[in-house]
């Protein structure tokens, strides 16, 4: 259970409760019992399915009933039907679990029934011929990008939801340019610094476009450090900045990057003296200097400076002083 | 607010659990009977109370969930076989010393029988896949002494995919990192002798970054706290031999905050409803942090560290020393 509050309740509250429920127990039982019964007697029939959308309403994550609401639509109705019936049923479930994903947007067997429905659309409306026998299917995909974008403005924190939109990018009939969903992210960033899974996501489809080189990485690189550097002196607490520059800056073999962003860094740093990002983004980057470029650079001094930034970050951040401890015993001992 | 942990009342709480079948969400969660039993006994273990659960009613309702078709576990009678349940199930049967009940081989090939092409494994026969999966299943053939049968190198190399620039992983490839993903993946890494696939700074760091202000942690950047994150990012860090990078005693105080001082139970914070679930991983937390006259958790398998040990399966994790009871 998450986030529901507790209230407290009489010993009469909950005997009242209890009788309320009472006869929606037994009606909830007696409709599992059927659906149940139904199933281990392989009753495949258009009632059966109807009764498991019934306790499916009712419980979401009753994913036994999940299984056999597919199988009754695999073994008794698919071969009976057109295509065009077949693809007007799964259009149907697509509808229904919409319904119930509005209510419960991170029940994990809804998005999967989802997924399958997707995947068994029939080819149609037309043949191979006149072109258009992929058209049912192109339809489907095609909405479940416009379904997946109002989940994610209704919580644009929701992993189901991103990865469901991963998922539908990945497998569309007539794919996106990738450079669409580019946009679609800084959308979701320029809303919310903050919100981690746009960044994240981010990062997987410019890492695809460098290295299928749709995109020239060194220009579009200086386009995202000017994005973040926005969102850097807009909220300097806010980790999801930190941790994409991290990624931006890679593994460090570029010095002249490395000293001009540490710089950039320590500009924001004099402005905001007690900015524990700041001075932990320094240290980590001077460590990568000393690291990947000890003959070009001052390794004393560097030393030095990630010695007395640690020491303040061991007061400003105590709950993590032993890290901090730890990276700067391993200076000590001396690079590695 | 309460300093203390309640045990008494905790387990109260949870031999209670079964007495709600005039309750109806008793019986909209029967999909996680299994777990819950699970949960309940190892919160229990943990507490040093194994017994206030009734062995042989518990040994029969797992077998009751036995799923014939499939070869594996349900949730609760007449339920399909998942890797989840599988699990529970296998987990139970271990800590009540009642493994004999199984039939080992047609569990062995149900698990195997889910292994995806990509090395992640689906939860069941209509494939969710998930690394939680991978995990359940890695963890199960362990527990029952089978992993030799498994292609490791197609289940590292699917994680390995799972694995950002943040040191996280996500519950499939291309997915955000998530702090349970960390456990499952860390855990699962450790069973396989892999650790090595871990980028341990960068993970370690990421994991210390959970924890926020009010002591509790979240499961992503920018989220949250709640109680039972506590178990999925300590159990990672103890593996990673690096509970220290956190402070012990604020999320501490925080898992304690979230015991309802009534009933019985944790919550996932502080003045909400209680659950199981959130009970265990709270719990789980305070033995890996040594918490006093706690018994010692196995953080890999999430049972407790002498079963595990006894089967010669423990790992190289270290929790936090435990402290004596204050007087
Ligand atoms: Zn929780």
């Amino acid at each position: 259970m998450h986030g529901v509050k507790r209230t407290r309740q009489t010993a009469d509250d909950i005997a009242a409760k209890k009788r309320r429920e009472q006869s929606k127990i037994e009606e909830y039982l007696a409709l599992t019992r059927d659906v149940l019964s139904r199933k281990k007697a392989s009753d495949w029939s258009e009632d059966a399915f109807n009764l498991t959308t019934k306790l499916l309403q009712v419980n979401p994550e009753f994913y036994t009933v999940w299984n056999y609401r597919r199988n009754i639509l695999l073994r008794g109705l698919f071969p009976q039907r057109t295509p065009e019936d077949v693809n007007n049923l799964l259009s149907e479930d697509l509808a229904m679990t919409m319904t119930a994903l509005k209510a419960h947007p991170k029940v994990y067997w809804i998005w999967n029934h989802r997924r399958w429905c997707l995947e068994n659309i029939p080819n149609g409306p037309g043949s191979q011929e006149d072109g258009d026998v992929a058209g049912w299917k192109k339809k489907c995909w095609d909405r479940e990008l416009f379904v997946v974008e109002k989940m994610l403005d209704a919580d644009p924190r929701n992993f189901h939801a991103w990865n469901y939109r991963r998922y539908v990018l990945a497998g569309m009939p007539v794919p996106r340019p990738e450079t669409s969903e580019l946009a679609y992210t800084k959308r979701k960033i320029e809303a919310n610094f903050s919100n981690f899974s746009a960044w994240h996501q981010r990062s997987k489809v410019l890492t695809s476009l460098w290295s299928s080189d749709k995109l020239d990485k060194a220009k579009s690189r200086e386009v995202e450090f000017e994005l973040i550097r926005n969102a850097m002196y807009t909220d300097p607490d806010d980790q999801s900045v930190w941790m994409y520059h991290r990624w931006l800056i890679g593994s460090g073999d570029d010095q002249m990057l490395l000293e001009r962003e540490i710089s950039v860094i320590q500009e924001l740093l004099d402005e905001q003296p007690d900015s524990k990002w700041c001075m932990e983004s320094i240290v980590h980057y001077k460590l990568i200097l000393i690291r990947n470029h000890s003959r070009s650079v001052d390794v004393g001094k560097l030393t030095g400076d990630c010695s007395t930034l640690l020491s303040q970050l061991q007061r400003l951040d105590p709950s993590r002083r032993r890290r901090y401890e730890e990276i700067a015993k391993n200076i000590d001992v001396g690079p590695r | 607010m309460s300093s203390k942990l309640l045990i008494p009342l905790h387990v109260s709480y949870i031999q209670k659990l079964g007495e709600s079948k005039d309750d109806l969400a008793y019986h909209l969660t029967s999909h996680l009977r299994l777990n819950a039993i699970y949960w309940g006994l190892t919160a229990l273990c943990v507490m040093g109370h194994q017994e206030a659960l009734d062995r042989e009613e518990m040994i029969e309702f797992v077998m009751s969930c036995w799923d014939d078709e499939a070869g594996g576990f349900g949730a609760h009678p007449e339920h399909d076989a998942h890797l989840l349940s599988t699990l529970s199930a296998i987990q139970i049967l271990i800590m009540q010393d009642a493994l004999d009940r199984v039939d080992v081989p047609r569990v062995v090939s149900f698990i195997l029988s889910l292994q995806q092409p990509s090395g992640v494994f689906a939860g069941d026969s209509f494939g969710e896949f998930d690394t939680r999966f991978l995990y359940c299943a890695v963890s199960a053939l362990s527990l029952l002494g089978r992993l030799d049968e498994l292609d490791k190198e197609k289940t590292v190399g699917y994680i390995e995919r799972c694995r950002n620039f943040d040191g996280g992983f996500g519950n499939v490839v291309g997915a955000e990192s998530h702090s349970g993903q960390a456990f499952v993946c860390v855990a699962a890494l450790a069973i396989l002798d892999r650790l090595d696939v871990v980028d341990t700074d960068t993970l370690c760091w990421w994991l210390s970054e959970r924890q926020l202000p009010n002591g509790g942690l979240n499961g992503r950047p920018e989220k949250l706290e709640d109680v039972c994150y506590s178990f999925w990012v300590l159990s990672a860090l103890s593996i990673l031999n690096k509970v220290e990078w956190i402070d012990a005693n604020k999320l501490s105080s925080f898992i304690l905050s979230a015991q309802d001082l009534e009933t019985g139970g944790i919550a996932d914070r502080p003045g909400d409803m209680v659950d199981v679930f959130h009970t265990i991983f709270g719990v789980a937390g305070l033995s890996i942090l040594g918490y006093p006259g706690l018994v010692d958790l196995d953080p890999v398998y999430c049972m407790p560290a002498a079963v595990i040990e006894a089967k010669g399966l423990r790992k190289g994790w270290k929790a936090l020393e435990r402290r004596p009871a204050d007087s």
